[in-house]
Order: structure tokens, then sequence, then C-alpha cells
């Protein structure tokens, strides 16, 4: 049994991926004027942290895989797979981020909540998009960076996605709310 | 070619969706809390910290199981000591990581003006019971995630984290409220 090693291994990333999330919860901290003033916009927060959580994960752990399997490397990176990939992650953030707004609004209503439907659809939908472009290109510098000094992408990109995707997801939320206040 | 856009949207629609669905519950939970999630904001920051540590630990965990089933020094039995030994030590950096990050959001939230009428100690405690209870379930769900999968020939490694960080956001939110209930700050 190694339980000192482990300890030794994994708490300090588990504080520093927890210290991501507390600039994330800061986030909606200084958001409660907004949250007071848009009726279900706080019902897609832990939705929309969860779609970016999960689609960009499986991006990082695609991207993982194939450099294992030769398919992308340091003098090959920028190719038709990681094309698809990107293509891929951002098709599904678009649609699980309307998948995120319509039943935000559908729901709210059994709880005698009416949100405004076009802002709230609209809100999630900029965030998602907002939240995927830059995640997106934040893995690929990642990975970038990974293979250029010769490590193993799946020990490294998982817990900076996790760290760096909560805090992206939120300012995006945060961002897209007050434009779409703003605006509408 | 390996990879085609159509095919990862296929691939990963269906569970996203499932997770959605439920995530959308736990944020029901939080709007019909928000009037007093406005008023005690420390406790609104709180909530992605609280997420964040039983998701990460709930996925290492099932991560270190799924090398062990794999390999073959972990069996299937809830008796197996590998895995009890896992289970406590995860346990043990659960509450480490709460305690930790609970001052840490105690004072930003202080500096910030955002603390209204609750010590530290009695903050500290809500954080850290809300999250030993949160750790001991999802740990307790990361092996059973694990174990079932491997058993039907299915990869744990793709099922454990999305399964333990949407069940740990529901039960992280339900927690939270329970205890603060119980310890009555008025919330």
């Amino acid at each position: 049994m190694f339980a000192k090693e482990m300890v030794k291994q994994s708490l300090p990333l588990i504080v520093f991926c927890g210290l991501g999330a507390v600039v994330a919860g800061s986030t909606l901290g200084v958001m409660i004027d907004l949250l007071r003033k848009i009726p279900g916009l706080i019902v897609v927060v832990p939705a929309i942290i969860a779609l970016r959580g999960n689609i960009s994960t499986a991006f990082g752990s695609r991207l993982g895989s194939a450099y294992h399997l030769g398919i992308i490397g340091k003098d090959n990176l920028w190719n038709e797979e990681l094309k698809q990939n990107i293509l891929g992650s951002f098709i599904l953030s678009l649609f699980v981020s309307i998948i995120i707004g319509l039943l935000a609004y559908l729901t709210s209503f059994i709880f005698g909540v009416y949100p405004d439907a076009v802002k709230l659809i609209s809100i999630v939908i900029l965030a998602g998009i907002i939240s995927a472009v830059i995640l997106n290109l934040m893995t690929i510098a990642i990975i970038y960076l990974v293979f250029k000094r010769g490590y193993d992408p799946d020990n490294i990109t998982g817990p900076a996605l996790a760290t760096f995707g909560d805090i992206v997801t939120m300012l995006s939320l945060f961002g897209s709310a007050f434009l779409i206040e703003v605006l509408l | 070619m390996i990879y085609s856009w159509k095919k990862i949207v296929k691939h990963g629609l269906p569970l996203l969706t499932v997770t959605i669905l439920i995530e959308i519950f736990a944020g029901q939970i939080l709007q019909g809390k928000q009037e007093s999630l406005l008023l005690f904001p420390v406790f609104l920051i709180s909530i992605p910290v609280i997420n964040s540590i039983s998701g990460n630990i709930g996925s290492v965990l099932g991560a270190r199981l799924a090398s062990g089933l794999h390999v073959g020094y972990i069996s299937l039995s809830l008796k197996d000591k590998e895995m009890h030994d896992n289970l406590l030590i995860s346990i043990l950096i659960g509450l480490i990581t709460y305690l930790i990050l609970a001052i840490i959001i105690y004072f930003l939230a202080l500096f910030g003006n955002l603390i209204e009428d609750i010590a530290l100690i009695e903050f500290v405690a809500i954080i850290v019971l809300t999250g030993f209870l949160l750790i001991c379930v999802v740990s307790f769900i990361s092996v059973l995630t694990a174990f079932i999968s491997f058993k039907r020939g299915l990869d744990p490694d793709d099922m454990v984290a999305p399964v333990v960080t949407t069940v740990g956001d529901v039960m992280g939110i339900v927690f939270l409220f329970t205890i603060i209930g119980l310890v009555g700050v008025g919330i």
C-alpha cells in the first residue's frame, strides 16, 4: 500500500483544481445582480459547467490517444484528424447548449418561474460558443506544449482542462449574460 | 481517417443529454434557494468548489480502480482490501482538501465583503461536513460504477468520470442545503 505516495501525488493537484473552482465560484459571486435580473440564469450554471467539463476532457483524451496511435505528433499537429475533432466538439457544444437553454426554460415553468425564453436561450448558446472556442484553442496550445516537451498528454490535459474549464465557462457565462442583458 | 465530427457528435450526444437533464435538476434546486444564496453569497461561491473537489476525487479513484481491475491487482469483490485502502485514502484526501479550500473561500469572501454574520468555524464546519458526506457517497458510487461496468465488459475509464461528476453535482447541492438547515445559520 502506497498511501503516502498517493496523498503526495494527488492532493496538490486536487487542491489546485479546487483553487480554479474558487475563481469560478467568485465569478458567480460577482454575477449576483445579473442572477437577480435574469430568472432562470442560475438553473443553467451546473449544466453548462458539466457540458464544458465533459466535452473538453473527452476532446483532450482523444487527442492523447491520437498521439499514442501516432496520428498526430509534434511535426504533424494541424491535420485533418485534429480538424474533425475540433469540429465535432464544437458542434456538440452548440447542440447541447441549445438543449440546456430549452430545458432550463421549460422546467422553470414547473417551479413557477417564468424566464424570458429568447434571453435565456441566447445567453446559453453564446456562452457555449465562446467557451468552446476558447477551450478548444487552449487544448491545442496545451497539446502543442506537451508534445514539444515530450510529455505524455494523458497526464496533463485532464487536470489542466478541469481547472481552466470551470473558470473559462463561468467567465463566458458572465460575459454573455452581461452582453445579452445590455442588448435585449 | 479515424475521427469524423459526425461520429464524435453521435457518440457524445446520448450520455451528454442524460447528464444535462440531471444537471438541470441540480440547477432548479439552486433556483429554489436563489434568494438565500444571494443573501449569503459565500455559499454561492462554494458550490462550484464543492462539486469540483468531489468530481476530481471520484474520477481519480475511478481511474485507479479501472487500472487495478484491468491489470488484475484489484478483484471484483466488495471485500477487496486494495479497494478499501483506495476508498479510505480518497476520503482522507477529500477531508484535507475541503478544509483547506473552506478556509481560503472564507477569507476571500471576508476581503470581498461578502460575509454576513457567519463565523469561520461555523462556515468551515458546514463545508467540511458537506464534503465528507459527499466524498463518502461519490467514492461508493465510483466503486460501484467501476465494478459494474468492468463486469459487463465496458471500460470503467469511460464510465466513472461522467457518472461520478453528475451524481456528485446534485448530491453536493442537496447535502449543502441539508447541513445548512441542520446547523441553522438562517439561510
